[in-house]
């Protein structure tokens, strides 16, 4: 049954943190589905997916915690991302930065998808490079940061795409599902037809 | 002498937005320490009615719990008159354990972590769910001891009135049985919408009867399932003679 | 508890069992730091280290088949770099050898950790600190996010395997798809229900504090004990 209405503050705040566990645990399940398939995870970047829809959901104090959460969560649970080399680190920066950014736009600023989108993934590479620069020195690794930044941008590049693509289908599906999402981020704008897709999902 | 209703539902409202009316004008109080099922076929807003009544859907009307009205500011005073019991246990189960379930809402009510665990084992106590579940993770116990768990967690607030959304859904015979004695011997006033027509006879005195959002009856138990007629208009019986039962 | 296991308890009564969540994280804390420290050549630290670990793997008695399998996954996926660094220079070598040992190394302390504790015994030893409160109740969160929707894809999985066992790659690839995408939607409805019930249970945006717990002396000197010998062993085979 949908409750999806607006409500009050505590109510919208206990809402958000449910949608970001569900979605925090697709960004831990995901990685574990592909891995026992056998495809790369350096490559789908299947822990991206769900953290960049869930920025569209979330706000953005909520998606830049779940981003800096799950890639930890999963190097101490999993094992993976490795947490030395600092690999678990880097990916929570970028992912915060990434999906911080995305909310901030989208939610706050009610930018457009398109926009946000990429101006995520450019967050993203940008506090990557700052963050391999930084942890470099720290644990002494000699290899060039930067080398290993375009490399694992080139080599994601299939994840990137798939972000481009699927996240759009994905945040579409919870929208459709929630028409209080874009009534919170349009508050004038009549619920129309968001709201009557979502009629389909109601009991009495 | 007439007694107070501890709960009165006046021309209570609501359409989900965009979408048709799923409540139309529904009225009716209950008394306190009475137990009324609301009955319906699916799509008459037995749920909806539930969730309007503890404010998560803001329905026009009046709703006064113990002579306390609804509003927005006074929402969460009238949420800790009223327990709301899911129809799914897993949606109303978020915390780690059984036992950290149970006591939030006495924690998050001000109440210090000793004065919680005491109130969690009473509640576990009246619905008859062991403590030896505490330390166990939701998805470690049965439905049937999760549905008893999600039902605690509501009972830890001493609600006045117990609304319950399809409690017997997943239950077989004589779980459904246990969870109305259960019912049965708790003092508070309980509200419980139900298609189960078994189960609302065991447990309940009065029925009220939602069709298409509108309150088609109001009536004793007893008669309105001895009128078969009635129950066939209403959606809640098949003309070969089948009720909706478990 | 999920698809495979994701919950890595095992349940055993052992001191290591028993010791405080908050020394056991700081003796992985120490380790961690030990590890990152400790150079691959030449090997008697990361040697030292592993010495320890085992010492801790004995004590809590889980059974090494267990703990070899769950870093068949981490050994997989470091084997691949380890094998392609074999084939550049000394310091693609080198590269590639640290990456391999210290991401197993640091993988099997937290295994054992992880076999030694609860999930929410650990996150509530976090929560305990202030800043850190926030992040645990939404690790917490999402810890039972994976319990439910392991069950759901688990029944999905279940009901489209039952409906084409003898799909092909392609089709099953396209319900795989399909499936994410309802997951997606149902995980959402759920939410909503989920977030009524903490915000009719008096919720107001702010979880209670963990109940206040006095941190046992002899636990904290273990798991200090722990992690300072890790960080020394690494740190001295660093500068010497």
């Amino acid at each position: 049954m949908a409750v999806s209405a607006p409500g009050s503050d505590a109510l919208r705040r206990a809402r958000e943190l449910s949608l970001a566990g569900l979605l925090g645990a697709l960004g831990l399940l995901l990685p574990i589905g592909l891995h026992a398939l056998g495809w790369g995870g350096k490559i789908l970047l299947p822990m991206h997916l769900p953290l960049v829809v869930a920025a569209f959901v979330v706000g953005p104090a909520t998606a830049a915690s779940l981003g800096l959460i799950v890639p930890l969560l999963s190097a101490a649970l999993t094992g993976m991302p490795p947490i030395a080399p600092p690999i678990a680190l880097l990916m929570s920066l970028e992912l915060a930065a990434k999906s911080g950014v995305i909310s901030l736009l989208y939610r706050k600023l009610r930018l457009p998808m398109w926009l946000a989108l990429p101006a995520g993934l450019v967050a993203d590479w940008a506090v990557l490079a700052l963050a391999a620069i930084a942890t470099a020195g720290f644990f002494h690794i000699s290899a060039s940061p930067l080398k290993y930044v375009w490399a694992a941008v080139l080599l994601s590049w299939p994840g990137t795409m798939l972000q481009l693509v699927a996240a759009p289908l994905g945040v579409a599906a919870i929208e459709r599902r929630l028409p209080r999402l874009a009534m919170e981020r349009n508050p004038g704008r009549a619920p129309g037809d968001a709201a009557r897709a979502a009629g389909e999902d109601r009991e009495g | 002498m007439d007694i107070a209703p501890l709960l009165s539902v006046e021309g209570l409202s609501y359409a989900y937005p965009g979408g048709p009316p799923v409540l139309r004008n529904v009225s009716f109080s209950v008394r306190p320490g009475e137990r009324v099922a609301v009955l319906g076929p699916n799509g008459a807003g037995k749920s909806t009615l539930l969730w309007c009544l503890v404010g998560v859907l803001r329905a026009e009307g009046r709703v006064v719990v113990a002579g306390t009205e609804l509003t927005p500011r006074t929402e969460s005073q009238v949420r800790s008159m009223i327990g709301l019991a899911f129809s799914d246990p897993d949606d109303q189960l978020f915390m780690p354990t059984i036992g950290r379930d149970l006591a939030f809402g006495p924690r998050a009510a001000g109440d210090p972590p000793e004065q919680a665990e005491l109130k969690a084992r009473f509640a576990a106590r009246q619905v008859g769910l062991p403590e030896a579940l505490f330390d166990r993770a939701p998805h470690e116990i049965s439905s049937g001891e999760r549905r008893r768990a999600a039902l605690a967690a509501v009972l830890t607030l001493g609600p006045d009135l117990l609304a319950l959304d399809e409690p017997t859904n997943s239950l077989d015979a004589p779980g459904c049985a246990g969870l109305a004695e259960t019912l049965a011997g708790l003092p508070c006033a309980q509200l419980v919408a139900t298609h189960d027509l078994d189960f609302a006879r065991e447990l309940c005195s009065r029925a009220l009867v939602l069709v298409q959002g509108q309150l088609a009856a109001d009536d004793e138990m007893e008669a309105l399932l001895a009128d078969a007629e009635r129950l066939i208009a209403y959606g809640l019986a098949a003309r070969s003679g089948k009720r909706s039962a478990r | 508890m999920m698809i495979g296991r994701l919950d890595l308890y095992v349940r055993q009564d052992n001191r290591l069992h028993r010791l405080d969540p908050r020394a056991k994280l700081a003796a992985v804390a120490g380790f961690l730091a030990g590890a990152m420290f400790a150079p691959v050549r030449p090997p008697w630290a990361l040697l030292g280290l592993v010495a320890l670990l085992g010492a801790a793997t004995v004590v809590a008695r889980v059974p090494l088949r267990i703990m070899a399998r769950r870093l068949v996954a981490v050994g997989i996926v470091v084997g691949f770099p380890l094998a392609l660094s074999r084939l550049g220079g000394e310091m693609t070598r080198l590269a590639g050898e640290s990456l391999a040992a210290k991401s197993l190394l640091v993988a099997a302390s937290f295994l054992v950790l992880a076999a030694t504790s609860k999930p929410w015994e650990l996150l509530e030893a976090v929560s305990r600190a202030p800043l850190l409160a926030g992040f645990a109740a939404l690790a917490q969160f999402i810890l039972r996010g994976v319990d439910i929707l392991a069950a759901e894809v688990t029944r999905s999985n279940l009901a489209a395997a039952l409906r084409a066992p003898r799909a092909s790659m392609r089709v099953r690839l396209g319900g795989l798809i399909a499936v994410s995408i309802s997951l997606l939607g149902r995980a959402a409805a759920r939410s909503e229900r989920q977030g009524a019930a903490m915000a009719l249970r008096g919720f107001d945006g702010h979880f209670p504090p963990a109940p206040a717990r006095a941190l046992p002396v002899y636990d904290l000197l273990w798991g200090a004990a722990f992690g300072l010998a890790s960080l020394t062993i690494g740190v001295a085979a660093r500068w010497i």
